[in-house]
């Protein structure tokens, strides 16, 4: 079966030097939800970057269900949903406007868009807020804007970098209901998340990553075995909890 | 699970809404700074032709055989048009790129040169739209109107690649005015905008001749009211190698992804 994602060998140095990402392969299989963790300057918004054509690989091919995202990277493109860590959006525009030129860049016709855009506004509960611009949103509407704007056109693989970080209980306990439904109706879910209780309520396969490397990956039982906390930070070469505490 | 995700996913052919969407996003943010956008050059050039044209221009002799009034607006159409040009090239890059939201750009399925052809529409767009403003202060004035339309686009075109390259290269707000205090104003001034080459010493009328404003502005004056003082034939003929040359350098920064990507 052709993986979701299929990263080969991906390096990725930076002009100034700094080698982000080193020599790191993963696959995902479709339909699979995947965490993604690793501590911050791990990699892990880098890999997600040359996956989405935010940066470019310095090496190393990365194929979305079976597409080349550099040779053929429109088509691998359309396939992909990004909600970035950072709010990177015209915050003088609309939440509409946001979401609906979103749509727009991804070629959907004006029917289409608004169907799709009254839906998710709908779905994340910001009808209210749609004529508002961006910068006076609350942190936690501004992440359901963003995440709306990921979905779109329908992505088969969504790429999530840090989609609840600043949000209130409810609403992440409500995002997780909605990407469980996402995940369970067949879209293919990568996962960043420094909550590990999200990871560990919503991800089936889990790798973690420490200095641009891949330091251990394996389905979500194997990493429960000894506690998710305990084997990150084994992975990450941090001490856990009860050798820091007995040090 | 919306009825989008059903529908098959033909491979895309010229992505004309992604395209679209560019311009549109462009004309919502300009039409959120009007007064910057278009009143201030219709308002600058209200002030050049009243000054120049009206009250300097009716104690000057004819030139060419026409009032100075409808000598002058050629070049206060082109210092305007340039100006409008080069701001909103190197605003629409910059900004995206402060605010990063020229990321939603590049996740998209849009080709490098439907991102360059998009945001070179809206820089025409504008420019149009803030000439016709200037050629109907004009006109109010008793100055004609334009004629030769494909070498004024050409011309705005060519300030907008450049914008394009002064927007990816900028580091910050300082940068971007660079090329607008170091090249165009004093170039465009210095262009015949309000002067002929007759009028000059005849050692600097190197000045002009190797001005490329001065093509531009001798070649709009002439679709204006026929007068001209160099080869039409060559101004185009330069405006269009001129084109190309910038054309091909915005194309390979945009491939490269210079200013752009990570």
């Amino acid at each position: 079966m052709t993986p979701a994602l299929s990263i080969s060998h991906l390096t990725k140095r930076y002009r100034r030097g700094t080698l982000a990402v080193d020599d790191l392969s993963l696959s995902i299989a479709p339909g699979d939800f995947f965490g993604f963790l690793g501590p911050n300057g791990a990699g892990k918004s880098t890999t997600i970057h040359c996956v989405t054509g935010i940066a470019t690989p310095t090496s190393g091919t990365i194929e979305v269900f079976g597409i080349d995202t550099v040779k053929d990277y429109r088509e691998a493109r359309r396939l992909i949903g990004l909600s970035p860590q950072e709010f990177n959006v015209d915050p003088f525009a609309s939440a509409r406007q946001i979401v609906d030129w979103m749509g727009g860049y991804f070629g959907l016709h004006a029917a289409q868009r608004k169907k799709r855009t009254d839906e998710l506004m709908e779905r994340f509960d910001f009808v209210e807020h749609q004529n508002k611009p961006f910068r006076e949103l609350s942190g936690g509407l501004k992440r359901r804007v963003i995440l709306a704007r990921a979905l779109i056109h329908d992505p088969k693989l969504l790429i999530l970098d840090e989609p609840t970080a600043g949000v209130d209980v409810e609403l992440r306990r409500d995002l997780w209901r909605y990407l469980g439904e996402l995940n369970r109706d067949g879209t293919t879910i990568l996962l960043t998340s420094h909550y590990l209780e999200e990871v560990e309520r919503l991800c089936r396969t889990i790798t973690i990553v420490a200095k641009g490397k891949i330091s251990r990956q394996g389905p979500k039982e194997e990493f429960l075995k000894d506690g998710l906390e305990n084997a990150y930070l084994a992975a990450t070469g941090a001490e856990p909890d009860h050798i820091a505490g007995a040090a | 699970m919306s009825d989008i995700e059903e529908a098959p996913r033909p491979r895309m052919g010229i992505n004309w809404i992604g395209l679209a969407t560019i311009i549109r996003r462009e004309w919502a943010r300009v039409w959120r700074v009007p007064i910057q956008a278009f009143l201030a050059p219709w308002i600058s050039a209200l002030l050049f032709i009243f000054i120049f044209g009206f009250v300097v221009g009716g104690r000057i002799r004819l030139i060419g055989g026409y009032h100075y009034i409808t000598f002058v607006l050629p070049g206060v159409v082109m210092l305007n048009v340039v100006n409008a040009a080069f701001l909103q090239s190197t605003s629409q890059i910059y900004f995206q790129r402060f605010l990063r939201n020229i990321e939603e750009v590049l996740v998209a399925p849009l080709s490098y040169v439907e991102m360059i052809i998009g945001s070179l529409s809206m820089v025409v767009l504008r420019s149009m739209v803030t000439a016709l403003g200037i050629l109907a202060i004009g006109a109010a004035f008793g100055a004609v109107g334009l004629q030769s339309l494909p070498e004024f686009l050409f011309w705005i075109v060519i300030f907008g690649l450049l914008g394009i390259i002064v927007g990816l290269w900028a580091k910050n707000f300082e940068q971007l005015t660079v090329l607008n205090v170091f090249f165009i104003t004093p170039f465009a001034m210095l262009g015949g905008a309000f002067f002929t080459v007759s009028m000059l010493p005849p050692w600097l009328h190197w000045l002009l001749y190797g001005n490329p404003f001065f093509y531009f502005i001798n070649g709009l004056r002439h679709s204006m009211i026929g007068f001209s003082e160099a080869s039409e034939t060559f101004g185009m003929a330069f405006s269009l190698i001129l084109c190309a040359v910038v054309g091909v350098i915005v194309w390979r920064l945009f491939a490269i992804g210079y200013g752009l990507r990570e």
